[in-house]
């Protein structure tokens, strides 16, 4: 049971930077998913903590040892692969003994000196391993013919039997059907609770780093945009890509600005106006809010602005409806009037419960205050700024 | 009813073509062979060959040009077996073993100039070994190889390193990066990963190689004879070919065809062996390209 700490690793490969400069400390125990799209350096990243792939700069401590120089075989994690990486030419049983039977405990009358492990202690590990993860009716047979689930279970059984320093799983639930993914990463989790060891999970799939994570780090072109609580980067995502990236479904965006009205700043995009708090000087910004703090309602109210239902999702547990902002009655008659025309509807995205709207329906709608979030120009989330309750 | 009988007519008809078809290519590989065998239990020491021939009466079978190839010939069948085999045996052994290293480095390191390399090799097997027979019977001669066992083994090898390296290289080519790094983890070094996991999963291509590695040198003639002077170091291709070329007034057919028989027989037994990776090695060629 170790911790894992990451200085400054950069990894290049030929021209591109695949890894740049990313530092992570990773407490014992914890668990932590890495999070980005195809190509953000996400598995390479783990593969240059488990020693397949040497970084150009910067250092990985695992424990208090610094392991720079360490082979693969020497640095003690397991590692659970996309593709499981079986050995194909042996039962699931000697696969999951494989690492047991290759390396070599100390003695017990003598620990300088290292001894084979006995067939009885390699028996007893593999059940017991094989036991934790319900396989052992399939001991016997050969990869190819064992299901999806059971295979990625084998493999997390060979990563197991081995206690290793920490686990390190690159996708290992993307090659399995909707259903049994659901149901393994609430096993993953499980089996992290049993084991109280650190897991370092790689996925693409924020819903599924969402449920597992302890802690999420979300890289993308090699750099770590915020590594924090699940709840924290909903919350306060560090920059724009973070936003949209992490959350379903996705936040919405209004690339709008913030203009001095008499009562302070309001922000204006189009037919909406709202006043906000905290705002520097005027400029452009953009407002991004959750399609779960959007509220819908079918009366109009003081500072609702009026919109219509385009479209309807049904996602199961509630509808996401696609909304038409129009220009309103709540649009104040100040300075966006002046231009004349009246400005093109917005289109935003409310998650909703009721399941009575339809489309073409006329709605009313306003977004909580305290869960808006601005951006700067270069995406950069600005803290200090939010959406006012106060009424333009 | 009259559509239906006459699809039904259309099936028959083509079947009957293609077993016409298959049974005439079977005919052209068998008879040979058939040809040979019968020849070889016949009592007629003819130069001319006669329709006769082909169906022998029983009373007109003799076993004597076997026992004359088998027990009176000099130097003895034996002989003639142990050194063919040691030859071919060593040269897939050597040539294998290298040919896996070939193969791992060519499709599992990533070094500058690996695709010229591949297709260097490739360029190098388009030319005929005998090419190479002149030149390096010099050089063999030079370094006092000519007439001993090294001397034929080394080039019969490096013929096998040539073919087997690409066979073996585009069949791991096939083996995910993931297995191999799997085992490195597992606590397995590079070339203990090899050996326990890559290797083992490479038995189909090799079982192929090896058999392929083992036919050339068996059969060969023309090195054997430019590099072989001495009749105990004989093998089996010269042994033939001298049983040809011996003065016995008559074209001896019938021990010639017994020779060529008994030579057959370990050929057949190897492909008996490997059959399972022939068949499974060939298929696999034949899907990678």
């Amino acid at each position: 049971m170790t911790g894992i700490r990451l200085e400054h690793i950069t990894k290049r490969f030929k021209t591109e930077t695949a890894v740049d400069d990313v530092s992570v400390e990773i407490a014992d125990g914890e668990f932590v998913v890495i999070l980005g799209a195809s190509g953000s350096g996400k598995s390479t990243l783990l593969r240059i903590i488990a020693g397949l792939e040497v970084q150009t700069d910067g250092h990985v401590y695992i424990g208090d040892m610094l392991v720079d120089d360490y082979e693969p075989r020497d640095r003690n994690i397991a590692m659970v692969f996309q593709s499981y990486a079986l050995y194909p030419h042996l039962s699931a049983y000697d696969n999951i003994a494989f690492g047991l039977r290759v390396r070599r405990v100390p003695r017990e009358d003598d620990p300088e000196k290292l001894r084979r492990r006995t067939r009885e202690e390699i028996d007893q590990k593999v059940r017991a391993a094989a036991e934790l993860l319900g396989i052992t009716e399939t001991l016997r047979k050969r990869p190819a013919e064992l299901s999806g689930g059971q295979r990625q279970r084998v493999a997390l059984a060979r990563a197991i039997v081995r206690d290793p320093e920490a686990f390190l799983l690159d996708e290992p639930l993307s090659n399995l059907d909707a259903k049994i993914r659901s149901s393994a990463r609430i096993e993953l989790r499980r089996l992290h609770q049993q084991l109280k060891q650190t897991f370092v999970f790689v996925t693409h799939d924020q819903s599924e780093a969402m449920t597992l994570s302890d802690r999420l780090a979300v890289l993308n072109h090699g750099r770590l945009l915020q590594c924090d609580t699940p709840e924290r980067i909903l919350s306060h995502p560090a920059n724009q890509y973070v936003a949209s990236f992490v959350g379903s479904p996705e936040m919405v965006f209004l690339e709008g600005a913030v203009q001095a009205t008499a009562g302070g700043s309001t922000f204006v995009h189009g037919p909406v106006r709202v006043p906000v708090r905290g705002a520097g000087k005027a400029g452009p910004v953009t407002l991004g809010v959750r399609p779960w703090d959007i509220h819908v309602q079918r009366t109009p109210a003081e500072g609702l602005l009026s919109a219509r239902v385009t479209g309807i999702e049904r996602l199961g547990s509630s509808d996401q409806l696609f909304l038409n902002i129009l220009p309103g009655p709540t649009a104040a008659p100040g300075a966006g009037a002046g231009t004349g025309a009246a400005p093109a509807p917005v289109a935003v995205r409310a998650l909703v419960r009721a399941y009575d709207f339809n489309v073409g329906d006329s709605v009313f709608v306003t977004a909580d205050p305290d869960r808006a979030l601005f951006f700067s120009a270069d995406g950069t989330l600005l803290e200090s700024m939010s959406l006012s309750s106060r009424l333009p | 009813m009259r559509t239906r009988r006459a699809r039904r007519a259309s099936r028959i008809a083509k079947r009957i073509a293609s077993h016409a078809v298959l049974i005439l290519a079977c005919l052209f590989a068998v008879f040979p062979i058939y040809f040979i065998a019968v020849t070889s239990f016949s009592t007629i020491p003819i130069a001319g060959i006669t329709a006769s021939i082909l169906v022998p009466k029983p009373s007109e079978l003799t076993l004597s040009s076997y026992d004359f190839v088998l027990f009176h010939y000099y130097p003895s069948f034996v002989s003639l077996l142990t050194n063919s085999l040691i030859f071919a045996g060593s040269a897939a052994a050597i040539g294998l073993l290298l040919a896996a290293f070939t193969g791992y480095a060519l499709s599992k390191f990533n070094f500058p100039g690996r695709r010229t390399f591949v297709y260097f090799i490739l360029l190098i097997s388009l030319f005929p070994s005998f090419l190479l027979i002149l030149p390096l019977y010099f050089t063999f001669k030079d370094l006092g190889l000519i007439d001993t066992y090294l001397g034929l083994i080394i080039p019969y090898s490096a013929g096998a390193v040539v073919f087997s390296g690409i066979l073996v290289k585009n069949y791991m080519d096939s083996i995910p990066d993931d297995i191999e790094e799997a085992a490195l983890i597992d606590g397995l070094g590079r070339t203990e990963a090899f050996f326990r996991v890559l290797l083992p999963l490479c038995y189909p291509i090799l079982g192929l190689a090896a058999f392929l590695a083992f036919i050339g040198p068996y059969t060969d003639y023309a090195m054997a004879n430019v590099f072989i002077t001495s009749n105990n170091l004989w093998t089996l291709a010269l042994g033939l070919y001298h049983l040809n070329s011996t003065d016995t007034g008559v074209q001896p057919y019938g021990l010639v065809t017994a020779f060529a028989i008994v030579m057959s027989l370990p050929i057949v037994v190897a492909y008996m062996v490997f059959q399972r990776y022939i068949i499974g090695g060939l298929t696999l060629g034949s899907v990678r390209g």
